[in-house]
């Protein structure tokens, strides 16, 4: 698998085979957990993860540096932003 | 009612029951998704709704019946991201049920509380 583009996450939630809402769920209480300004990689396959995770952001304030899909994963950077 | 120190306040309405299970967990894993994106969330249970609040129900149905989880699941995911639980006592009336039958948690409001809700949401969506 190649590797994912931007900066390396200081964590990495693994949803691969959760549906609709728990990577949303898990991906809220992980960022918490994490410190202002550091990385967050989910993985998931749930197909609706991108819009997902673009409400997600948008809604919570927090950063999406990005998706990318390898394979059936889709691999979503955020970093927590407050 | 509300708190107020959310971005966004959300009422969902469900008013199935449990004779119809295929209807029971979507507002409750809607209800779960919005209150993980920082809104406040309530769930309002009238109508049959209530009925999915018994006690002696929530591990016996499911929306999939054997295959899939059981209501407890649901619930206990959209509470546990702070999402509340309000009945009417019509609505408990109707079902011949007592507040001591529901589940833990769930708070009793009336028709005027329900829709200053509803007027001081920022959305209100109903099943």
């Amino acid at each position: 698998m190649a590797e994912s583009p931007g900066p390396a996450a200081d964590q990495v939630l693994d949803c691969t085979g959760l549906q609709c809402p728990l990577p949303v769920i898990k991906t809220a209480q992980a960022v918490k957990a994490i410190e202002v300004g550091q990385v967050l990689e989910l993985l998931a396959t749930d197909p609706g993860v991108e819009p997902d995770m673009r409400a997600w952001s948008g809604r919570t304030g927090n950063d999406l540096l990005g998706i990318t899909r390898q394979g059936e994963v889709f691999h979503v950077l955020i970093r927590r932003a407050r | 009612m509300w708190a107020g120190d959310s971005e966004g306040k959300v009422l969902y309405v469900q008013t199935h029951g449990i004779t119809d299970p295929g209807r029971c967990a979507t507002p409750f894993f809607l209800a779960a998704s919005a209150a993980a994106m920082e809104c406040e969330v309530m769930i309002y249970f009238t109508m049959y709704g209530p009925t999915l609040l018994r006690k002696d129900v929530i591990d016996k149905i499911g929306p999939k019946g054997e295959q899939g989880q059981p209501l407890r699941y649901f619930i206990e995911q959209a509470t546990g991201l702070g999402v509340r639980l309000l009945v009417c006592q019509p609505s408990l009336d109707l079902n011949d049920l007592r507040l001591d039958e529901l589940i833990d948690g769930v708070d009793m409001i009336g028709g005027a509380a329900f829709n200053d809700l509803a007027l001081t949401a920022d959305a209100v969506i109903s099943f």
